[in-house]
């Protein structure tokens, strides 16, 4: 059988990730991160880096049979995919936030709202199950820029500390969902290839739940 | 500088050619074949009707994917976004008095509205069949071996069909009083298989133990016949056990015709049409990452048109079957001719073509060199050429000189 191909995020949670799948028995080479492609030495998987963003893209079109992503990358992208296990990695949440004066205040009673946010759709479905009509102005990035120029009223974005929030004078007004890392599967590859599928996503479920106890 | 729009496609639509569009009517062929040989018969749709009857017992999501628009009385009209609600109608307002069971199969494009992502066209053509007024097992088994035939037929490897059970999710998620938004919640967070957000959900309804053991063991209830045993142990209420021993018939059905070989029981797939209400199936194929063809039991959707009438069906998506089919096109042209020939000659082209061979000529007026060139574009096996009335060239594997009577000798003796 062909490996079966994961798809990782290049950068800050692919050290952290690659180390859960050698916990789990799928170890690589320590400089194999170099290439863009690399293989676990068992030969049962094969590693792939790409753009966080694009990772569920990967998944979603069966390139790649695994992938590790944000959950709010995940549901941004409206992807259609099996999410079975979650990594407890890369925690933060998708907050809606501006400056302190609109602490306490009720958005209904704002007829106009302008929100910037690299998460058009979740702040979208957001304000809508909240029945406020709002403009939402997409940024790709510095979205914690948008209310201290006057682009936007109030921003939506993810926060893992805070401090970034801080710094420019905002503060988190309403939480609108968590995310961490998730497994993300591609439904056709889960069907075919059931057992090996359940053999990784149990190795790797062994390997978290075994860190938990460690804390 | 902006295309002007006149040059343009809305996203999601196909342009076939050459070669594509040759293996598309390969493999409508080779499908419509099987399924006349099974008894099925062929139905024409129409492309597009009124909104409130395509849209009768489908799921909101496929609701907002259809195209809609008015027509000049005012009246939504929709294209049809599959086949089995026309095929209902049809049963359920005109032929609903005809022997049962009926068997029928169409081939034709559907239309939906979806992002562009993921191999979703605006535009693709389902190749299917509906078997109406068999409320048995029997009825089923037949489906799902014929779905088996058809993607054996395509040449697309080794395949899978996942078989599910309708009826006893409902029993699961129905016994539990979950209703409205959480329900659609519960829904997708089994789909997703995200069971930390199953957990979640199940708390904040605030389900029993025993149901809660049930739903969270539902994505992992997929597998061989044993998959039967555990779903029953699990079953809280009578609807699911029922639901798991017609489900176990069909299964010995398919044992006893030797295609359980291809199926997996997975009971934990509640992704499936809004008027299934029984089994519930998707194929697979080994390098393609989302099925190629779905189908189920929709014992309700005749009785939106007319008569209640028991009905099980499954489609093919061609383009999708396309991307992972083995099954060539032959373009190429038997015999290509220059263009001024003697009628003598010209009759025996005729005589060709009737025996089934490929013969073109050449309508623009090439010779020799051009003629060649233009020949292996073509990938024509055999090029005649003419000098003048009686002096002929003829290229297949060499190259000879021939007399008209000799021309004529050589060609009576081509066979397809």
């Amino acid at each position: 059988m062909d490996p079966l191909t994961v798809a990782l995020p290049k950068g800050r949670m692919q050290d952290e990730v690659l180390g859960i799948f050698a916990e789990a028995g799928y170890r690589t080479e320590p400089d194999a991160g170099r290439k863009l492609i690399f293989p676990d030495v068992t030969g049962r998987l094969r590693f792939l880096l790409a753009k966080p963003g694009d990772v569920p893209t990967y998944v979603e079109y069966g390139a790649a049979a695994f992938g590790i992503a944000g959950l709010d990358t995940v549901r941004e992208g409206g992807h259609d995919l099996y999410e079975p296990l979650s990594l407890g990695v890369g925690k933060c949440h998708l907050a809606l936030a501006g400056p302190a004066s609109w602490l306490g205040r009720d958005l209904r009673k704002v007829p106009y709202l302008r929100v910037a946010s690299k998460y058009p759709r979740l702040a979208q479905q957001y304000f809508q199950q909240r029945d406020l009509s709002v403009e939402i102005i997409y940024l790709s990035g510095s979205i914690e820029l948008a209310p201290v120029v006057g682009l936007s009223d109030l921003l939506v974005d993810l926060v893992q500390s805070g401090r970034t929030l801080k710094e420019n004078g905002l503060v988190e007004l309403e939480t609108l969902m968590e995310s961490e890392a998730v497994l993300v599967v591609n439904r056709a590859v889960h069907k075919l290839r059931a057992a090996e599928i359940r053999t990784v996503v149990d190795s790797l479920a062994d390997v978290l739940a075994r860190r938990k106890e460690l804390r | 500088m902006n295309v002007p729009l006149k040059r343009q496609r809305p996203h999601g639509l196909n342009e076939l050619y050459d070669e594509q569009a040759a293996i598309k009517s390969a493999l409508e062929d080779r499908l419509l074949g099987i399924f006349d040989r099974w008894g099925y018969r062929r139905i024409v749709l129409p492309t597009f009707g009124y909104y409130e009857s395509l849209s009768s017992g489908a799921s909101p999501a496929l609701q907002r994917q259809m195209f809609r628009f008015f027509d000049r009385e005012g009246e939504i009209i929709a294209l049809r976004a599959d086949m089995t609600p026309l095929t209902a109608r049809l049963v359920g307002t005109r032929l609903y008095d005809s022997p049962l069971p009926m068997r029928f199969c169409y081939s034709g494009s559907v239309f939906r509205y979806e992002p562009p992502q993921a191999g979703q066209r605006h535009e693709f053509t389902q190749v299917g069949v509906e078997l109406i007024g068999g409320a048995s097992p029997e009825a089923d088994a037949e489906v799902i071996a014929l779905a088996i035939a058809s993607l054996k037929a395509l040449g697309v490897g080794e395949f899978q069909v996942n078989l599910g059970q309708v009826a006893y999710l409902r029993a699961a998620l129905g016994d539990n009083s979950v209703q409205g938004d959480r329900q659609e919640a519960l829904e997708q967070a089994i789909g997703r298989k995200n069971d930390a957000e199953v957990a979640t959900l199940l708390e904040q309804i605030g389900v029993s133990r025993e149901a809660e053991r049930q739903i969270r063991a539902l994505p992992h209830l997929y597998g061989g016949r044993e998959v039967l045993a555990n779903a029953r142990d699990l079953s809280l209420n009578a609807a699911a056990r029922e639901a798991i021993d017609y489900l176990e018939q069909v299964y010995a059905l398919l044992v006893a015709q030797d295609v359980a070989e291809h199926v997996m029981l997975d009971l934990g797939e509640v992704r499936s049409m809004a008027y299934y209400t029984g089994i519930s199936f998707h194929g697979y194929v080994q390098g393609l990452g989302l099925h190629l063809c779905s189908g189920g039991r929709y014992d309700d959707l005749v009785s939106n048109y007319g008569p209640s009438m028991p009905a099980v069906g499954f489609a093919l998506g061609i383009e999708r079957a396309m991307l992972a089919s083995s099954v060539s096109a032959d373009l190429g042209v038997d015999a290509l001719f220059a263009a001024d020939m003697p009628a003598s000659v010209r009759r025996l082209i005729a005589a060709l073509r009737e025996k089934g061979l490929r013969v073109e000529i050449d309508v623009v007026g090439r010779h020799g060199k051009d003629l060649l060139d233009y020949a292996r574009q073509r990938q024509a096996t055999r090029v005649i050429d003419c000098a003048s009335e009686d002096r002929f060239a003829l290229y297949d594997t060499g190259e000879r000189e021939l007399s008209r009577d000799e021309l004529l000798e050589e060609v009576s003796r081509w066979t397809h």
